[in-house]
């Protein structure tokens, strides 16, 4: 049984992907506008009053699927403290600059290889409805950054759409971003809620982002995620309502079939979407934490994913050997190119390198990456 | 309290294990006592139709029908006087209290509580694993119910290695015939906690890589050939066996590594010097170490280095 709601104008919303059980609601947060909005779209689930958050994360903890359970169960609540930091990235690799805003924790789609799975020690999927203290500081944050043009994005501690039916974050911080000239937003989703972002005016300023993976893959390893098929329909109504859009091989994966499967994964990409509506690509080889192999098998017990060749790097993250990863880069770039030369392709994570290997050139380090990101910024919405 | 009769063994049925809770007994110190002082205390049987089924006493009478004793004392129960599982309740305590169980026989209790009682999981998990010190959740019932379902030769094996609970959960993730051509290749080389996750990991990764069976991996001939070879140690066999494991599991590593090797040996290194890859292929440059005791040594070292610039196989290695 999934959730449906009707919107404004009863027209219905895309499927929620799990059955929400239960709504923990924090008493600070009860008045704000995006709870009363989440209490009207789910107005059968039962909500228990929360005056001791700790006490509650506790004991959710000792069960025997917290981060199962988690998915399940809403904690709406404020987020005290900073909510926008640079993405972790990892040491001793070339990064982008991207800017992590942290407006939802926890996602309620269950991938096998989820790294929040190690992560999170809140296990909740909690939403924040402090949106207006989060403007003030992506506000300050703007005013003060030196570099000519900001990427900030939703998707690290959650799917920036996946929750969007119910709690429309992101679409708020579209309309906000609409209006500022040295920020960029990123919605990156593995869903396909894009209704309520179709009818915004984002002035081009919010890239909407997804992560693709070859179909069988997205049965085995992604679940309650959108079908392939759905993400691209998707984009394809993004790109139709003027949205730069991005897309992320990340994790690739290595499994038997990969050449075939990523190869056929790129055709059916540019068989429906614009090359020339994309303003980047990103490819990542599938790399993890060492303690999320015991926690993922553990959930997953049929997970494939733990069964290609890696070794630990030298920032500590194991990934696929050097030779494995270089190599379906390589592919993925020549078919990428075959299908639009102009595309902007970059490596997540990776080390220079690797970067030289694939490309035959290197970013200098993260800052020259980031520079190379505000030329596109500027050549593809013309800033 | 009970009268005392004297019941000879063929009255006994001494194949009914309703109420056993032994798995390998060590029946040595019971053996000496019943030889030196008789038997101090009587057994518990029921009567049931014409013959009496054992409650308590089963390795008392197993030791006194090994000594050729014909009858037994025993105190003897109505056929209806208590249910079954009140009876299976009299065997736990009072085993309990005259000795410990061993994991199987913890195994064995739990696996009877809840398939031939019928006792609902969560009463199991509640009342019983306190009784035997374990933590009362549903992992470690699910644990000893595992290991209840295992073979003989598996729990054997798990009794005298002292399987830890973890491994004990990874060798019940087998089929029976997995963990049967496991066995047979994990009892002669005598693995330590560590070393056994190790290979099971590396088995059950290779087994779903190659979708192929743990009997094929162990039949293979350079395994075969390790665990024939009777003058390794037990520890030699372990470590060559993993080697080849590694390999199995890791096809690409162990080509590069041939690779690397291969170029290594056709640059002659002089002795005292060796080269090293970076760790797991992964970044660029090679590290060199030499050793020396003289200047002249060490001249003729850094000589013999300079050649390699010009050597193909090592600008080979350098690119890798």
């Amino acid at each position: 049984m999934q959730h449906t709601r009707k919107s404004g104008d009863q027209d219905e919303i895309k499927m929620f992907p799990v059955q929400i059980e239960k709504i923990y609601l924090d008493e600070k947060a009860e008045k704000d506008w995006g709870t009363q909005h989440l209490l009207k779209s789910l107005p059968d689930v039962p909500v228990e009053r929360v005056e001791d958050k700790k006490n509650l994360i506790k004991q959710f903890l000792s069960i025997t699927d917290p981060i199962g359970m988690g998915k399940r169960n809403l904690l709406i609540t404020h987020f005290y403290g900073r909510r926008l930091k640079p993405c972790p990235g990892t040491s001793r690799h070339i990064c982008c600059g991207y800017y992590v805003i942290n407006a939802i924790s926890n996602c309620p789609m269950d991938c096998s290889y989820c790294v929040l799975q190690g992560y999170l020690n809140n296990p909740f999927l909690t939403l924040y409805t402090n949106w207006d203290e989060l403007l003030l500081e992506i506000e300050g944050f703007l005013s003060l950054v030196r570099t000519p043009l900001s990427r900030l994005g939703t998707g690290e501690l959650s799917d920036s759409l996946a929750m969007e039916p119910l709690f429309p974050v992101s679409g708020f911080l579209a309309s906000y971003f609409a209006e500022r000239e040295n920020g960029i937003l990123e919605l990156k989703t593995k869903s396909a809620n894009v209704d309520p972002l179709l009818p915004l005016n984002h002035r081009g300023r919010t890239v909407v982002s997804w992560s693709l993976t070859p179909e069988s893959l997205i049965g085995e390893e992604e679940s309650g995620t959108a079908s392939l098929n759905e993400r691209i329909d998707a984009a394809k109504k993004c790109q139709e309502a003027g949205y730069p859009l991005g897309i992320h091989f990340d994790p690739m994966i290595d499994y038997v079939a990969w050449e075939k499967g990523y190869e056929e994964l790129v055709d059916f990409l540019f068989s429906r979407i614009d090359p020339k509506r994309i303003i980047w690509i990103s490819m990542g080889g599938f790399r993890y934490p060492a303690k999320l192999k015991g926690i993922a098998e553990k959930r997953f017990p049929k997970t494939r994913m733990f069964l290609g060749e890696s070794f630990p790097g030298r920032d500590g993250k194991i990934r696929y050997l050097k030779a494995i990863r270089v190599e379906m880069y390589r592919k993925m770039v020549k078919w990428l190119r075959e299908a639009s030369p102009d595309l902007f392709i970059y490596l997540c994570m990776e080390s220079r390198e690797v970067w030289k290997e694939v490309f035959g050139w290197s970013p200098e380090n993260s800052q020259h990456l980031n520079q190379l990101f505000e030329e596109r910024v500027k050549k593809f919405i013309g800033r | 309290m009970k009268i005392i009769h004297k019941i000879p063994f063929q009255q006994i049925a001494l194949l009914d294990e309703t109420f056993s809770i032994n798995f390998m007994p060590d029946l040595q110190s019971l053996r000496s006592s019943i030889k030196a002082v008789g038997l101090i205390q009587p057994v518990l049987l029921r009567k049931k139709g014409d013959q009496y089924q054992i409650v308590c006493g089963f390795r008392r009478i197993s030791v006194l029908k090994e000594l050729e004793i014909r009858e037994v004392e025993s105190r003897v129960l109505g056929e209806s006087e208590r249910n079954e599982l009140e009876l299976f309740s009299i065997s736990l305590h009072e085993n309990l209290t005259s000795r410990g169980f061993n994991s199987v026989e913890k195994a064995i209790t739990l696996y009877k509580l809840v398939h031939h009682f019928q006792i609902e999981p969560s009463a199991v998990i509640q009342r019983y694993l306190p009784l035997f010190s374990l933590e009362p959740n549903e992992k470690i019932l699910g644990t000893y119910l595992s290991l209840a379902e295992m073979e003989d030769e598996a729990k054997r094996y798990v009794l005298k290695e002292e399987v830890s609970r973890s491994n004990i959960r990874r060798l019940a993730t087998l089929s029976s015939d997995d963990r049967r051509s496991l066995l047979s290749l994990i009892v002669p080389l005598k693995l330590g906690e560590n070393r056994l996750r190790e290979m099971l990991t590396l088995l059950d990764e290779i087994k779903r890589r190659e979708q192929v069976i743990i009997k094929e991996v162990i039949d293979r001939p350079e395994i075969q050939a390790i665990l024939a070879q009777k003058e390794f140690t037990p520890i030699q066999r372990t470590e060559r066996v993993k080697r080849v494991l590694m390999d199995l599991r890791y096809p690409k590593m162990r080509h590069m590594e041939e690779e690397f090797e291969k170029k290594r040996k056709e640059l002659n290194l002089p002795s005292g010097v060796s080269l090293h890859h970076p760790p797991y292929f992964e970044g660029n440059g090679l590290r060199i170490e030499f050793q020396f005791e003289s200047v002249d040594e060490y001249r003729a070292i850094l000589s013999s280095l300079s050649l390699l610039a010009d050597k193909e196989e090592f600008r080979e290695m350098i690119k890798v």
